[in-house]
């Protein structure tokens, strides 16, 4: 059994892969761990920018904690490549760290704009620590923020920037928000909601130039008018941290390929979270799920794997919620599936919109959109990633269903997608709590 | 451990689980904030109270990015209001709708079971809700099915 781990990447699935290799392995092993940053939370940036938490809170393994778990960390450096063959892996400064076996989950970046001035000031990704410390910064009331990009991630931190007393245009290339996450009928519910609630949005612009006026930052664009601003939020996409793996063998297409394990195409080294291409749960296809959950359930199967357990993942399942001024907003699965059966609802008088998708009788994907101070919503946002992720054979209640998309309660209960549900867990025994990793003696 | 036990066949939907249970987990008697939730069923004839299961897998405390919820003292899943951001990534992970959000403390809530003394349990006067020990079970399911299956006919 490997007893020298190497973890290349401290984000959400490096930390989970460390807990579970201590509480899965039998014998005491080596662990260490390379990171670019501190291990902290980027879900938790958001609230970090709105000062409802202190820096101290976004933390998730700190220097004391590491050095519980008995992990040898070098922190703020990165990995510069990986000889599969020596099982070494070589640092940016040039250290070279010998494994048994490795974990790969280095994550992704944000992309830029490629535009003339998306590298001035004032101008900002938001996706590590040290760019919400910018924007935190930066950011004060009264401030006009434009927001370029109208996804995921600029979502999460919309509230922020409004509960901070800023004004907020968001201006996105696609012809409507949140592309990846809803469809349009969803998009044109949260476009006018947020439009109700004092948010400027621009459709259809491209983003041409970036320039400095007068200490202000103007905003240029293909057709329109200029935006004049204070702060601009660069919130383009992502891009999966490839490149230091050229050149190393470990298979990779959109992702490192991974197995059921977790496992590269080199049997000892493993991948997790933003950075793997493992199975859909929904499709059976591979795919990249560059989200928290799956970070976390890769992770710790990874960690299992590496701790000598036998443990297979059935895959990943695409699950995203973001809130926007008090509308929750949810997609689950393969809610984009062109070619699923699917049946709609929506509320004429209340923000409140469902689709459902279908493959036979199994639910295969869902939307769900609703006011979060609506009580039965949340039972329903649960409810719904139970049906997708259980896949239980929902027979006469899809008809029922696609008549009535919002009886989802009754159809869940009677389909006793409770019972399917119970025996899964992701490690096949149940979860510890956070505090339970056990420390070196 | 011991779970809260339904027998659905002897619910009346009197609603005082939802009252009992939000004014032990509030101070207040907010059925909105209750986390056990009774259920109608055939056109409000028959009803069934639903809560978390305390299922293994804990999906809202695996999926919770800050080690917000944990595992108390009787064994249940319990959210640490003070770590607690209000993400709500516990409510899309949890695959049983139990999992809620209070808009007005921005935080995460769930069943604890009430630190061992179930209020829910207490307040029913009919027993249709009970503390035992038990393994955990989808204690709705077959109640559901037989209460719905008038619903779905002439659905095709």
């Amino acid at each position: 059994m490997a007893t020298r781990h190497l973890i290349i990447g401290g984000g959400t699935a490096g930390i989970n892969a460390i807990r579970t290799l201590r509480e899965e392995e039998s014998e005491r092993s080596e662990i260490t761990l390379v990171s670019a940053e501190k291990p902290y939370s980027r879900m938790v940036l958001p609230y970090y920018l709105d000062r409802s938490i202190a820096e101290s809170h976004v933390y998730t393994a700190t220097a004391r904690v590491l050095a519980d778990w008995g992990v040898k960390a070098h922190l703020g450096r990165r990995a510069a490549a990986l000889d599969v063959k020596g099982n070494v892996c070589t640092l940016e400064d040039g250290t070279k760290v010998e494994y048994d076996d490795c974990l790969i989950a280095t994550g992704s970046s944000p992309v830029k704009a490629p535009v003339p001035g998306a590298d001035g000031r004032a101008v900002h990704s938001f996706w590590t620590l040290d760019e919400a410390q910018a924007v935190v910064a930066e950011l004060t009331p009264g401030s006009h923020v434009v927001m370029v990009g109208a996804g995921f991630i600029a979502f999460t931190i919309l509230n922020s920037i409004l509960a901070l007393g800023a004004k907020l245009t968001i201006v996105e290339v696609a012809p409507r928000i949140l592309p990846r996450m809803i469809d349009d009928t969803g998009a044109r519910l949260v476009e006018a909601w947020l439009k109700k609630h004092g948010v400027a949005i621009r459709t259809g612009v491209k983003l041409t130039k970036i320039a400095d006026v007068k200490g202000r930052k103007q905003l240029k664009f293909a057709s329109g008018a200029d935006i004049v601003c204070d702060l601009v939020i660069m919130a383009t996409g992502i891009t999966t941290n490839l490149d230091w793996l050229k050149g190393s063998g470990v298979r990779v297409n959109h992702g490192v390929v991974v197995d059921d394990r977790q496992r590269s195409s080199v049997p000892n080294v493993y991948a997790a979270g933003d950075i793997a291409e493992g199975r859909d749960r929904v499709t059976g296809e591979p795919a990249v799920h560059a989200i928290e959950p799956t970070a976390q359930e890769h992770g710790r199967v990874a960690g299992a794997n590496m701790a000598g357990k036998d443990v297979r993942y059935r895959g990943s399942l695409l699950i995203n919620i973001v809130e926007v001024c008090h509308l929750d907003v949810a997609s689950f699965g393969a809610w984009d599936d062109a070619t699923a059966e699917t049946a709609t609802g929506l509320k004429a008088d209340r923000p409140a919109y469902r689709k459902l998708l279908w493959r036979g009788d199994r639910l295969t994907g869902a939307i769900i959109l609703g006011p979060s101070q609506d009580i039965w919503t949340t039972n329903d946002v649960g409810m719904l990633k139970g049906l997708v992720q259980s896949g239980v054979s929902l027979a006469r209640w899809k008809a029922h269903l696609k008549k009535n998309p919002f009886d989802v309660k009754n159809a869940f209960i009677a389909s006793k997608t409770t019972h399917t549900l119970l025996p899964e867990t992701i490690l096949g025994r149940p979860s510890k709590a956070p505090g339970d990793t056990p420390v070196a003696v | 451990m011991s779970v809260l036990k339904i027998y659905p066949e002897k619910c009346t939907g009197c609603l005082r689980c939802e009252l009992a249970c939000s004014y032990m987990q509030t101070g207040e008697f907010q059925p909105a904030k209750s986390v056990i939730r009774v259920s109608p069923f055939e056109g409000h004839t028959s009803y069934a109270p639903y809560t978390c299961t305390q299922c293994a897998e804990g999906w809202c405390m695996t999926a919770c990015p800050v080690g917000a919820i944990t595992i108390g003292a009787v064994g249940a899943k319990d959210v640490l209001d003070d770590t607690c951001v209000g993400c709500k990534l516990c409510t899309i992970a949890c695959p049983y709708g139990t999992m809620f959000y209070d808009p007005d403390t921005r935080k995460a809530f769930k069943c604890n079971l009430c630190g061992g003394a179930p209020a829910c349990a207490e307040a029913c006067p009919t027993a249709a809700i009970t503390y035992e020990d038990v393994a955990t079970a989808d204690w709705l399911g077959d109640f559901a099915r037989e209460r719905t299956a008038r619903v779905l006919v002439g659905v095709s």
